[in-house]
Formats: C-alpha cells, sequence, structure tokens
C-alpha cells in the first residue's frame, strides 16, 4: 500500500472516531431514569417481596429499609448451598448488632419443607429463613441456578449478584466492611 | 441472557465458561499460525501460561490487600477458589507483565511473536463480549429498533452482539489476509498485531455509545478515549513500521558455488559491494551437494552480512541478476556457478513472492547455519529467538562440511 493511500485512510478514520466520541454525549444521553426500575442487576433497585417464615410471619424486603441484606436462594438438596451457609452465619454473628440481615429463602416448590427446615434448625442458623412456596419471588430474581446471593444496599440497590460459591465467609465480610466503612 | 449453561446434569457459569473456552480456541489457532510463521510455539505458550498464574495470583493478592477484612475470619480464604475474591485489573497488569518479561528473559522476538498471538487477542476480546451477553453485564441503552433485546425491564441495544459481530468481520479479514493463518501477511513483523489492536480499539469506541453505563470522564465515556488511544497507538506503530525509511537493514546473505569457486564467489561479493556495504564475511566451507548426493563435484559455501537500504524486493531482483551475470542458467541445479540467498532481512519475519524470510534452509542446513555462526556468534533467529549454536545442535543435517582457508587466487584446505 501506497503511503498516500495509507495516510487518507488513516485521517479518515481517525476524523470519524472523534467525531463519534464528541456526538456519543448527544446522541446517546445516558439514561438515568433505571435507577428507579428495579431488576436483578448491579445498579438497579431490588425487587421488592413479601413471604412468610416456616412459623407463618410475614416478612417485606422493605422492612429492612437503611440496612444492608443479603437474599440468599437455597435449596436443602444443593450440597454448595450447605457449604456457603455456615460462613454466612459467621457474618452474621458479626454483623447483625450493627443492623445486617440475611433473608435465607428456601426454594421450597422445589423443595421438601420438611427437609429444609430441619437443616436448617439443626445448624442452629440465627438468620431469617423464608419459604418461597409458590416459585414467584424466584421468577423475579431470574433465578437460573442456587445458590443465588444477591446484596442489597442500604437505599435497597442490588451491589451483588453472585450464582455459585462466589458469596463465601470471606467476600461477604469484605464487602459489608465497605458497606459500613463507608458509613463511618 | 444465559448467566448458567447446562449440559446434561451440569449447571456451568456461562461467562466462565465462555472465556475459558475462548482461551484454549484462541491457543490452538496460536499454535497452528504460530508453526506456519516459525515463531517459538512453546516458549510462548510458555509466557502466556506463566501471565495466567501469575494474573490469577495477583488479582487475589489486589483483592485481598484491597480488603484485608476479607481473611479476619478464616486466612485460609487466600486459597479459596471462589472466583467472585479478585480484582481483574491488577490481575490482568501483573499477568501482562509477568508474560513479558518471562518473553524479554527467553529472548523471545517481540513483534513475530506478538504477530502469533493476534488471532488469541481476537478470541479473547470476542469471549469478553459473549460473556457479558450471557451475564447481562455491559447492557445497552433502551433503543426502539427492531433487533433491541429485552434485558433489565427495557427493550435495549444488544451492544456486546454489535462488537461480537464487528470483531467477527476482523477475524475474517484476518483469515483471508494470512491465508487462514499461513503467514502474516505483512512485510514488516507486528503489523497483523498493531492493525488487530487498532481494530480492537476502534470496535470499543464505536459500540461503547450505545452502552447504557458509562464511566465518565467530564462529558466522555473513559472506554471510549481508552479504544480512541489504542487505535491511534496501533496506527503510529504501522506507520512507524511501514513507511519509516529505513538507512541501516542488516541482511544476511548465503552464497554458494559449484563451478569455479574460487572466481566466482569473489566476484559475486564485489557486484553485492555496488549497492551495499559489507559488514562481515565468513570463511568458505566444502560440502556435498545437499540436494544430490550422488554428484562428485563439491559446494562452496559462505555467509556475509551487508548493510544496505534497498527493499526486500528490490535486493532480491539485484541478486538474481548477480547470479544471471555470472552465467546462472534459471534451473540448471548441476552447474550453478552462483546462488545467493537472502537469509535474513532485518529481524522481519514474512512470506512474499515464494519465498519465507528467513529461509528455512538456514535451520535446516549446516552449510548455512556453520558459517553463520563464525560470522555473527550471537546470531538469533529473527523468528524463533533460537541462539544459532542452539540450531547448530538441533540440525538433521549429517553432511560433511570443511572450513577452507582463502589464498591468493584461490583456497586450500
Amino acid at each position: 500500500m501506497r503511503k498516500r493511500v495509507f495516510t487518507s485512510i488513516v485521517v479518515t478514520v481517525v476524523l470519524l472516531s472523534l467525531s463519534w466520541i464528541i456526538l456519543t454525549p448527544t446522541l446517546f444521553p445516558v439514561v438515568q431514569a433505571n435507577t428507579d426500575a428495579s431488576a436483578v442487576h448491579k445498579g438497579f433497585q431490588a425487587p421488592g417481596f413479601t413471604l412468610q417464615t416456616p412459623e407463618g410471619q410475614s416478612i417485606s424486603l422493605s422492612d429492612y429499609e437503611g440496612q444492608p441484606v443479603l437474599v440468599f436462594l437455597w435449596a436443602s438438596w444443593c450440597s454448595i448451598c450447605k457449604r456457603t451457609m455456615p460462613g454466612l452465619q459467621s457474618v452474621y454473628e458479626e454483623f447483625a448488632p450493627e443492623g445486617f440481615e440475611i433473608l435465607a429463602i428456601n426454594t421450597s416448590f422445589q423443595d421438601s419443607l420438611t427437609n429444609a427446615a430441619s437443616y436448617f434448625e439443626s445448624q442452629g442458623y440465627t438468620y431469617t429463613m423464608l419459604l418461597d412456596r409458590d416459585g414467584s419471588l424466584s421468577r423475579d430474581y431470574q433465578l437460573h441456578a442456587v445458590p443465588l446471593s444477591v446484596l442489597v444496599g442500604p437505599e435497597g440497590e442490588v451491589i451483588d449478584v453472585i450464582i455459585g460459591s462466589g458469596m463465601s465467609e470471606a467476600y461477604l465480610r469484605a464487602k459489608l466492611t465497605d458497606i459500613y466503612g463507608e458509613r463511618d | 441472557m444465559f448467566p448458567m449453561i447446562n449440559i446434561g446434569p451440569l449447571s456451568i457459569q456461562a461467562a466462565g465458561f465462555i472465556m475459558i473456552v475462548s482461551l484454549f480456541i484462541g491457543l490452538w489457532a496460536t499454535s497452528y499460525f504460530s508453526k506456519n510463521l516459525g515463531t517459538n510455539g512453546d516458549l510462548i505458550e510458555n509466557s502466556i501460561l506463566l501471565g495466567l498464574i501469575a494474573g490469577l495470583i495477583s488479582a487475589r493478592v489486589g483483592f485481598i490487600l484491597q480488603n484485608p477484612s476479607a481473611l479476619a475470619g478464616n486466612p485460609m480464604a487466600i486459597f479459596s477458589l471462589t472466583p467472585s475474591m479478585l480484582n481483574p485489573g491488577f490481575g490482568i497488569f501483573v499477568g501482562l507483565l509477568a508474560a513479558f518479561i518471562f518473553a524479554q528473559k527467553k529472548h523471545l522476538p517481540l513483534w513475530p511473536s506478538l504477530d502469533t498471538l493476534a488471532p488469541l487477542f481476537l478470541f479473547l476480546f470476542a469471549g469478553i463480549h459473549l460473556s457479558n451477553y450471557a451475564i447481562g453485564n455491559g447492557y445497552g441503552l433502551p433503543t426502539e429498533l427492531p433487533w433491541g433485546i429485552q434485558l433489565w425491564n427495557e427493550t435495549r441495544h444488544p451492544v456486546n452482539l454489535y462488537a461480537l459481530f464487528l470483531v467477527t468481520i476482523c477475524f475474517l479479514a484476518m483469515l483471508f489476509h494470512t491465508k487462514v493463518f499461513k503467514t502474516a501477511g505483512f512485510l514488516r513483523s507486528g503489523t497483523l498485531f498493531n492493525l488487530s489492536m487498532g481494530a480492537v480499539g476502534l470496535i470499543t469506541l464505536i459500540t461503547r455509545a450505545f452502552v447504557s453505563e458509562k464511566s465518565l470522564i467530564g462529558k466522555f465515556d473513559i472506554w471510549q478515549i481508552f479504544g480512541f488511544a489504542i487505535l491511534i497507538l496501533g496506527i503510529a506503530l504501522i506507520y512507524k513500521k511501514s513507511f519509516q525509511d529505513r538507512k541501516h537493514i542488516q541482511v544476511f546473505v548465503s552464497l554458494g558455488s559449484n563451478r569455479d569457486p574460487d572466481k566466482n564467489l569473489p566476484e559475486a561479493v564485489k557486484k553485492l559491494e555496488d549497492f551495499s556495504k559489507i559488514r562481515g564475511m565468513s570463511h568458505i566451507y566444502k560440502s556435498k551437494d545437499v540436494q544430490k548426493e550422488s554428484d562428485p563435484s563439491f559446494f562452496y559455501n559462505k555467509v556475509i552480512e551487508i548493510d544496505t537500504r534497498l527493499s526486500f524486493n528490490d535486493l532480491s531482483s539485484r541478486l538474481k541478476s548477480i547470479e544471471v551475470d555470472l552465467g546462472r542458467e534459471p534451473g540448471n541445479k548441476v552447474n550453478v556457478p552462483i546462488d545467493l540467498d537472502i537469509l535474513t532481512y532485518d529481524d522481519d519475519v514474512f512470506f512474499t513472492q515464494g519465498k519465507q524470510i528467513p529461509d528455512p534452509n538456514l535451520i535446516k542446513y549446516k552449510y548455512i547455519a556453520i558459517p553463520l555462526k563464525e560470522l555473527a556468534p550471537d546470531f538469533r533467529h529473527p523468528a524463533s529467538g533460537i541462539l544459532i549454536e542452539d540450531i547448530i545442535n538441533q540440525l538433521k543435517d549429517d553432511h560433511k562440511i570443511q572450513m577452507l582457508k582463502e589464498v591468493e587466487n584461490g583456497f586450500e584446505a
């Protein structure tokens, strides 16, 4: 390729690129409106819900406004869930006095309630167990696999969505230290 | 969106799976490409592996340094296999640095090796976009266009698919231009890589406009500016390599003769001096013709180093005319007054007019490798970076070769 052809292609590409970058803010303004929309993705509002404990007490996500909440979807047949939950307990004990809550939602529509309740009790977990009996919450939270961990910030915004074992004790502790650290 | 891939009873995280698959295919393409370019595939693969390991470890260390409280409950958590506790930016930085330092230490030639990596580079770029598409990251702005996708409560630009589409075009262009990874397709090493880098920058700056969550500096998206910088860097490097006038190009030429070598070899050297500067010359070596074992006559070879500013094609046709001047008949392999072959041209690795540079015979035959070592003991192969001494040790050529002492009006054993 001759130098002149190269130069003219380069100049055209560079000028078009520059104009594209300069025009981007006008052509494609960032839409702020979706911060109020709910979706299970970082930056959106966490979808609200009201579910019952095995004892029949109704609990809503909105009850915890102003506090971070970990929404944890699990099943008693899921070994990764059962490996993750003891770690959550120790972080819970550390941060519960500050107002942190864990809502361990059993996906009861695909689990045996007896097995789930007896497992939860036998392990002595002190965080809240809720039941998704008809699977409507699992649909709202686009459950693809258990465990699904959704960390919700004090303003109800989704901070993190993790499928699988990623919501480990160490990771959750780091995240909460971050949240409470910013508040001080 | 498909965050999980179900294979039978297995549920696999789509993002990680896609990245591993694209790394795997990219590595496979790279090793195939490396064989055809003559670059050092094993060392390149080792550098990638080392970079990956160093990158993973430092991504974890980076996360821990940023969040020391993570280890408060259980210090062993630093070894846990969870992918969430990683600092990708730090990991990529250290990984690239480690791979680069390792490659330098092993004398891997930078540009030919990067050319070899160009397909891997495109595969990883495509993999990032496909896994973002799978988990709904880097989602687009709302749109009413018919090809919008339903994601996070809106119909949105499928921005990851735009990038995937554009990078596929680049990949097809690369397949076409390299004749399906047979050659790098350019006269200067690094051009293929720099072109790929520029293309990735261009794709980034185009597609980032449609992304909903931008990281702004002032009014502008930081990734668009980064893409632009990459594009400019790619263009500048291509310009520098392809169009800047080179005054001193180091070329090694192999001379061979089986008819009147005591006359033809010095004559050829004299003619070479008309358009280049002779920097050095080996002794003459006598050997049997490697092509025709039965031929009783001997070949006399030497290697010289010249300094020229002629382009490869010009130099090549000058050498051809010297051959003709000294009575070489094309096609006649029995009677060869003089044979001139360009062994290396600067430090470039390329394929043009049916000729591969560096000359593949360089790593095949003693009659080239041994005089070359005498002339330049520190010589490293421009494509693989292998030292001439190691090239000689790996030769499968078992012909006898004998160095001759030159005397006035001829030479003696």
